[in-house]
C-alpha cells in the first residue's frame, strides 16, 4: 500500500502539488488523469523516489521512496514517457539488466516480447520508438514488481500494440500490485483503469473507483437530452451525457466525459462525495 | 535480511552490469584514446615518407608528449563516462536500478580509478612496445625507458634522495585520483558544458588558493623558508602535498557519493 500524506511540491515559486493526500491500494490499476502541467509526472516521480517531497510524506509499505533503498527499488518499476535504448539486443538487455531485479523472469520477458511482436534479437538502438517502448514495458512486467508507475505508456504505440498493452498489463501484473498509469489517452486504457485519480492545479479533484463513480453519476448514451446534464457531447453516433445518478441505475463510465464533467463542475462533483 | 547500504552479492551483480554498460558505451572511446600512439606513428611515418622520402618513426620525446596528452584527454573523458546521470531518461533509469547509492558509488570509483586507467596504460604501452619491436627507428619503448628510470632510481641510496619514495608514489596516486574524481564529479553535476564548467571552477579555485595561500605564506616567513629550502625540506613539502591531494581526493569522492544520493529527476 502507498500512502501519500499532505504532499507538496513546487518548481521554484511555481507550486505544482499542494497538500495532496492519497491512498493507493494493491490490486488496482489507477488511472492518473489531468491537464498538461498539473503535476502527473511530478507525482509519479515523487512516488518512485526520483524526487524528494518538499512537504508531506510518502509511505510505500513502510518505506520512504526517496531513500531509494534497494529492497524497495527491487519491488517497483518506473516507466517514463520517453525511454532510452540500450546498445544491445533486446534479449541480451533483459538477460543483463534483469539480474538486478530479484524476481525478474527472462522467459516471461521473451513471452511478452513475442506477444508484442518485438524481435528479441533486434538491437534496441535500431528500434522504432514504439518497439522500444514495448521492449521496456515487457522488461518492466518481467521484473515482477509490486508497484508500477507508468507515464504515458501508450504514447508511440500503434493501434494493435495498445490492445496488446492492455492485455499484458492485466495478464502479467500480480493481484496485489499497485499500478499507476498517467495518461492523456483515456480511450486507450478505458477498460483497464479502475480507480480513477483526476489531478487539477495543486489538488486531487477525484480519487474514486468506477463503481463509486457510476453510483453517483449516470452516463447516458441515448439521444434524448436530459434536463440535469452536467456535460453533453455530441458524437457521430449520438450523444454522451453525464448527470447525477438519482435512480441508482448502473452505466458504463466514459472516462473522457467524466474528465470533462469533473473539470467543468468541480463543486458539484465534490458535493456528490466523489 | 540484506543490508540496504552494502551487500556483497548485490554489489557484485551491479558491478558486472555497470562494467558491461561501460564497455558498451564508453570503453571503445577510451580504447580509441589509448591508440593515440599508433595515430602519431602513422602520421609521422607518412609525413617523413611524403616530405623527406625517409622511413623515420616518432622519437621518444614526441611519443612521451602524446602519451601525456592522451592521458589528459582520458582524464577529461571522465566527464562523459557517467555524464548520462544528468540526462532525464538515462539518469532516471540508472537511479531506479535496485542497488544502494554506496554500491553504485563504489562501482563508479573502481571503474573510473582502476579499470579505465589500467586498460589505457596497458593498451598504450603495449602498442608502443609493439611498434618499437617491429620498427627500430622508434628507438626504445616507453615501458623500457620507464623500467630504466625505476632501476636507476632504485640504485640511489637514502643519502642521495632527501625524501621517501613511498611518499612520492603516494602523492602521484593521490594526485591522479584527485584529477579523475574532479572530472567525474563535474560530469555528474553539470547538465551541459561539463568540461567548460570544470575548467572554469579549476581556474577560479586555483586563483583563490594562490591568493589565500600566498597571503598565508607571506605572513609566516618560516613557511616560505620551509618550502624554498629545497634540499632539507623537500620531504616535508612532499608530505604536505600528499596530504593535501589525499584530503582533496577524499572530499571529491565524498562529493560524488552525496551527488549520487541527492540527484533528482
Amino acid at each position: 500500500m502507498i500512502n501519500v500524506s499532505n504532499l507538496s511540491f513546487a518548481y521554484g515559486s511555481k507550486s505544482v502539488l499542494k497538500n495532496i493526500s492519497l491512498e493507493l491500494n494493491g490490486g488496482n490499476i489507477y488511472g492518473l488523469l489531468g491537464e498538461n502541467g498539473v503535476g502527473k509526472t511530478t507525482l509519479l516521480t515523487l512516488l518512485c523516489g526520483l524526487k524528494k517531497p518538499q512537504q508531506g510524506t510518502i509511505d510505500t509499505d513502510g518505506r520512504n521512496p526517496w531513500d531509494r533503498q534497494p529492497s524497495l527499488l527491487a519491488e517497483q518499476f518506473y516507466l517514463p514517457d520517453e525511454v532510452s535504448p540500450a546498445h544491445s539486443k533486446a534479449e541480451v538487455f533483459g538477460k543483463e539488466s534483469g539480474k538486478l531485479w530479484p524476481a525478474y523472469d527472462q522467459a516471461k520477458y521473451l513471452q511478452i516480447l513475442s506477444e508484442f511482436e518485438v524481435d528479441p534479437v533486434q538491437r534496441m538502438d535500431t528500434m522504432s520508438s514504439g518497439q522500444l517502448k514495448k521492449t521496456w514495458i515487457a522488461f518492466a512486467l518481467a521484473c515482477n514488481a509490486r508497484h508500477y508507475f507508468m507515464d504515458e505508456p501508450t504514447n508511440g504505440l500503434d493501434i494493435p500494440s495498445k490492445a496488446q498493452f492492455r492485455s499484458a498489463i492485466t495478464k502479467y501484473t500480480s493481484e496485489d500490485s499497485v499500478v499507476v498509469i498517467s495518461t492523456h489517452q483515456v480511450r486507450d486504457l478505458e477498460n483497464i483503469i479502475d480507480p480513477v485519480i483526476i489531478l487539477d492545479k495543486e489538488a486531487v479533484l477525484m480519487n474514486a473507483s468506477l463503481e463509486a463513480i457510476s453510483q453517483k453519476l449516470f452516463f447516458d448514451y441515448g439521444s434524448e437530452i436530459h434536463a440535469d446534464s452536467l456535460y453533453l457531447e455530441r458524437t457521430p453516433g449520438g450523444t454522451v451525457q453525464v448527470y447525477p445518478n438519482t435512480t441508482g441505475e448502473e452505466s458504463k463510465v466514459n472516462l473522457e466525459a467524466l474528465f470533462n464533467t469533473v473539470h467543468a463542475h468541480k463543486e458539484t462533483i465534490k458535493s456528490l462525495g466523489l | 535480511m540484506k543490508s540496504e547500504t552494502f551487500n556483497g552479492s548485490r554489489f557484485w551483480n551491479y558491478f558486472k552490469y555497470d562494467l558491461i554498460q561501460m564497455w558498451r558505451n564508453h570503453m571503445k572511446a577510451a580504447l580509441g584514446i589509448s591508440l593515440a600512439g599508433l595515430v602519431l606513428y602513422v602520421a609521422v611515418i607518412s609525413w617523413n615518407l611524403i616530405f623527406h622520402q625517409t622511413w623515420q618513426a616518432p622519437g621518444f620525446d614526441g611519443r612521451m608528449i602524446v602519451a601525456f596528452l592522451a592521458f589528459c584527454a582520458l582524464e577529461l573523458y571522465q566527464t562523459r563516462t557517467y555524464g548520462y546521470l544528468t540526462e532525464k531518461k538515462a539518469g532516471s533509469a540508472w537511479l531506479m536500478v535496485p542497488a544502494s547509492g554506496v554500491e553504485k558509488w563504489v562501482s563508479m570509483l573502481i571503474i573510473t580509478l582502476i579499470i579505465i586507467p589500467v586498460l589505457f596504460i596497458v593498451v598504450y604501452l603495449g602498442v608502443d612496445w609493439l611498434l618499437c619491436l617491429v620498427d627500430h627507428t622508434s628507438g626504445a619503448s616507453l615501458i623500457s625507458r620507464f623500467a630504466d628510470g625505476v632501476s636507476k632510481f632504485g640504485a640511489l641510496g637514502p643519502e642521495d634522495i632527501p625524501f621517501s619514495i613511498g611518499t612520492l608514489i603516494w602523492m602521484g596516486i593521490a594526485g591522479f585520483c584527485f584529477n579523475y574524481l574532479y572530472w567525474l564529479l563535474c560530469g555528474i553535476c553539470f547538465k551541459r558544458y561539463k568540461i567548460l564548467w570544470g575548467i572554469a571552477i579549476a581556474f577560479v579555485s586555483s586563483l583563490l588558493i594562490s591568493i589565500i595561500g600566498g597571503s598565508a605564506l607571506a605572513m609566516h616567513t618560516d613557511s616560505v623558508e620551509l618550502i624554498t629550502n629545497e634540499a632539507e625540506n623537500i620531504g616535508t613539502t612532499l608530505n604536505w602535498l600528499s596530504g593535501i591531494f589525499t584530503a582533496a581526493a577524499m572530499c571529491l569522492a565524498g562529493g560524488i557519493l552525496y551527488r549520487i544520493k541527492t540527484i533528482k529527476h
